[in-house]
Parts: structure tokens; sequence; C-alpha cells
């Protein structure tokens, strides 16, 4: 499948892996409004690939991602207009969880991951780290206020220290170590020049398993964050049976059973 | 603003923009007796209203922190039992900082044993730090009573099964501060134990320099989303977000920066009031 051409993204296809990099390093990966327009159609696209089975988030530079680019929003004249109107009619699109992308999101945190660079921590499946990745949000410390990125965070990993990183800003860094030790993230790449390929490998296992499984899966684990328990579990098991009959539950047997790779239908992403 | 002679049971003071809110009743764990229960909700209350405090820092006089109810004490003052049962029964407790509305940053600095209904205090802190001696425990079902609140709150911002194992282990096991720090319970473990006042107001006063208002909305918006689904909690986080546009610390903060000074923000004017910055012009 051919992508559409990038300004401040570069999107491509490796093996079974898409990959989304932010590419403003001059900024720091800051996003600027033409940045954010182009998220919106680059998960949208690695989603449509047939070809691609999970897609891996990752920075051009010493920084995975900053924010918002406030300079360029505030100076381009309606940026901030815009910015503005679309969080308050909550009407995002820039991470995958907004796009409602359901194939499996790995973010590759590669250097500086300040305020708004959570959003992308918050709404992947999967986060990874090089070892001198560094964790921090400064919003309080301008005068901003923390909300969205941080309540994402607050269901996927203990409470306490998104609240301590919320209210020191900037202040005080998280280390990828301690991010690992608190579970944001599951593994360090050390050295960190190895990120990219381990996270390659990463998903290349990933992409390994039934994609359909894969779906109502990640549906049934991201629709349990909006529900109590007994609600969610009730939601869960719609999801668990609307993948009974499906031909990979025949498949996957019968290739463990025959020691191969199982070959997967690839279903219609829609 | 001076606390002296107006408590009996706590010390309530400011020392800089650090306010400060400790137990003071060491003789019996820091138990809390009726005198205790009025106190607490006054010292919310005082230090929430100052404006010269920019953040609370919470902790206990002597070995404990805090160890729930003054049992002992309660049994003899049937009246002050039944009000607490009252309040328990109707979910009206006003023990902590969130049951008190208090919007500003508060500090937990755990400086020994923090047992039963101590760990409400724990529970309902933004930020936690501890001693490295302090430990943590929950004996209500050793003594035949129910974990509620507290391991509630708990559950909600740590991981369940060490949440579940303490209030079903009671009084026979303790989590030590080392261990909570691994769970994300705390952030902080403070060695040797006696540094742990100087390590809080040093927190305390770094925090201090962020803008007050960003910090109410911030903290607003966080713990209301421990109460919603996550599209529904990031909709209203979304509000508390938009508004605080327009207020001036919005504008000051990144004048600061680019002038390499520190931001000079706007007090907050009253306990609960607006974050917006149209309604003070």
């Amino acid at each position: 499948m051919k992508y559409s051409s990038f300004d401040c993204l570069i999107v491509e296809r490796r093996g079974p892996v898409g990959w989304l990099i932010n590419n403003r390093p001059e900024q720091l990966n800051a996003m600027s409004a033409h940045m954010r327009d182009e998220f919106a159609v680059a998960w949208k696209e690695l989603d449509a690939d047939p070809d691609v089975r999970v897609i891996v988030h990752t920075g051009e530079g010493r920084a995975f991602q900053t924010g918002v680019d406030v300079a360029e929003i505030a100076t381009d004249g309606q940026g901030m207009q815009r910015y503005r109107q679309s969080v308050e009619d909550w009407d995002l699109h820039f991470t995958a969880w907004q796009q409602e992308v359901w194939k499996p999101v790995i973010t590759a945190v590669n250097g500086i991951c300040a305020g708004g660079a959570f959003h992308w921590v918050a709404d992947a499946d999967i986060v990874i780290a090089a070892s001198d990745a560094q964790f921090f949000d400064p919003h309080v410390s301008v005068g901003q206020v923390v909300a969205i990125e941080a309540i994402g965070l607050l269901r996927k990993m203990p409470v306490e220290a998104v609240m301590r990183m919320a209210f020191v800003g900037k202040y005080e860094r998280i280390s990828a170590h301690r991010a690992y030790e608190l579970g944001m993230i599951s593994q360090v790449v050390d050295p960190p020049g190895e990120l990219r390929d381990e996270a390659q490998a990463l998903a290349e296992k990933i992409a390994r398993n039934s994609p359909a499984a894969m779906r109502a899966t990640k549906k049934a684990l991201w629709g349990a964050l909006e529900l109590g328990l007994t609600d969610a579990c009730r939601a869960g098991a719609g999801e668990l049976v609307s993948m009974w009959g499906h031909p990979d539950q025949e498949e996957g047997p019968r290739a463990f059973a025959e020691r191969r790779d199982p070959r997967w239908q690839v279903d219609d992403p829609t | 603003m001076s606390g002296a002679g107006r408590y009996e049971t706590l010390i309530v003071e400011r020392r800089g923009a650090v306010g400060w809110l400790e137990f003071d009743r060491p003789d019996v764990g820091n138990a809390m007796n009726a005198v205790m229960f009025e106190e607490i909700e006054r010292a919310w209350a005082e230090l929430d209203a100052d404006p010269a405090v920019r953040v609370i820092v919470n902790t206990g006089a002597g070995k404990t922190f805090q160890t729930g109810l003054d049992v002992v004490e309660l049994s003899r003052d049937p009246a002050a039992l039944r009000e607490q049962s009252r309040r328990t029964k109707r979910a009206e407790l006003r023990l902590t900082a969130w049951h008190n509305r208090v919007w500003k940053p508060v500090i937990a600095a755990v400086n020994g044993v923090c047992a039963g209904g101590g760990l409400h205090f724990v529970a309902d802190a933004d930020i936690v730090i501890a001693a490295s001696d302090a430990t943590f425990l929950d004996p209500h079902v050793s003594i035949g009573q129910v974990t509620a609140y507290e391991a509630i709150a708990l559950v909600r911002k740590s991981p369940m099964e060490a949440i579940m194992r303490m209030a079903l282990t009671g009084r026979h096991e303790r989590l030590s501060a080392a261990r909570a720090y691994e769970l994300g319970i705390l952030s902080q473990v403070v060695e040797p134990p006696g540094r742990l006042g100087a390590e809080a107001m040093t927190l305390a006063e770094t925090i201090a320099r962020n803008s007050p208002a960003a910090m109410r909305a911030t903290k607003k918006a966080l713990w209301g989303a421990l109460e919603l689904g996550l599209t529904d909690a990031c909709r209203a986080g979304a509000g508390e977000l938009t508004a605080m546009w327009g207020h001036p610390d919005q504008e000051e903060g990144p004048r600061a920066f680019v002038d390499r000074r520190e931001a000079s923000w706007l007090p907050l004017e009253g306990p609960s009031g607006d974050n917006s910055g149209k309604d003070r012009s």
C-alpha cells in the first residue's frame, strides 16, 4: 500500500510492521498544527494497510516528543483557535486510541518525553524506551493544566507517580529505569541505539499472533477502562464470543499440532 | 497564621509557602479521638483558605504516622463514636484532604507506622513519601472490623494484589517503605529517617514554584478521573483544561521561561473558587 507523503512524520512499512516516526527533530518533535493533521491521516492509513499487523511509534533525534509546538500554534494566526476548539469539542485525532486503531501499537520512547508526549504513552498498548529516555510533565510550571494524558496514564499505572509528575512539573524527571519499575513501560533498551531494532523484533513477535484475536482483545481491554468491573467483564465476553467461528480459531490449534506457523486470516480492518 | 494554642491534637503551621498538618498525639500512636476529628476538619479548611499556603504536608509526631481511630477513648465517648459511625455510614467522613475538598497539592510524609485508618491519609494524598523505617499495615480484620474506604481508594491507585494482601493479612504482616516504593504506593524513601521533614519541605517548596491555579485545575481533573470511565474522564478533564484558558498564569508562565526568571503566579483566592481568569478581572 502506498502512503501519503508527510512533512512532519515518516510513515513506512518494514515487513509486517508499520512505522510512524515523529520527524521534527529541530523542534524536539513538538506537534505543529500541520503535524497534528498528519497524525490523523497516518494512523488511519497504517490501520487500513492489510500488510501492517503491528504499528511502532517513535521519534527522530534526541526527543521522542515534547507536546504541542506552542510557538508555532500561537503565531500561525489560526492554529491556537483550532487547537482550543478541538479540545473544547473533544475532537482529537492524533493518537491511535483517538483514531480507533485496533491493531497493536508499540510506543518506543527514544529520548525526552515531555508534557503532551504522554498522550502517546497513555494511548499505546505497549511502551518500551531507550535507557537514556526521560519522562517529565512541565505543564504546571508554565501555568498549564495537566489533564487528558495523565488521565489515561492513571488507569494504567500507580497513580501516585502520575500525580507527583504532574505537580512537580519541570523540576524532576523520571528515568527509564523507574518507569520500568512502575510498570509504565515494559522494556528498557540498552544501549539506546538499539531501540528501533528491539522495537522491530518485539513487533515481529506480536505480528505472529492472530490479527483478529488481537483486535477483539484490544477492544475488550480498552473497553474495560470505560466501565466498572462487572460491566467490563460482560462487554469483554461480547468481544470473546464475537471471535467464535472465526477461521483463526481452527487454524491456531491445527498449526500448533503440526508444529508450524499459523496462517492467519487477514480481515478487512474496517 | 499561627496555630499555637488553637489545636490540642494537631500541630498546624505555615513555613514559607508550605502548610504543615501534623498529628500530635504521639503517646497513643497519633490515633484519632473526638477532639482530633473536629480539629482536623478545621485544620484542612484553615490551610486551604490561607493564600500564603501553596502546598500542604501531612505528617505525624513521634514514632507513628497515624493508627486510625482511638478505639479505647472513643469507647468512653459514645456520642463521638455515634457521630463518627453516622458519617462512616453515609460516606460523609471529614478526615482527609480529599474528604474536605482541599484542591492544593497534599504530600503525606509517613514518619513511622501507618496502620488501619491511617491509610486514609496515604490513599487520599496526591504525593506520598516515607521514612525508610516506616511500615504499613491494616489490622481491621484482625479485630473483626471491615476495611473499606482506605483500601478502595488505594486499589484505584496501586497494584491491587498488594492492597488485598494487606487487607487480608491484617495485623500479621507489614509492608515496608521499600516495598511500598517498588509498588508505586509512594515515590520517595528517605534515609536516614530523621531527614523526612527536611525532604518533605524541599519537595513541597519545589512544587510551590508551579502555578497554583494550574495545579488546582490539574488536581480536580486527575481526582475527578477516578470517578469515571476513560472517555468520560477525558471529556471532563478537557473541561478543567479549558477552564484555565485566559488565566493570567498562562501568559506569565511562558514569559518567565523566556526571561529566565521565576514566574510570578496569581495566588488562589478562596478554597473553592473558580479557575477562570475571566472571573478575576
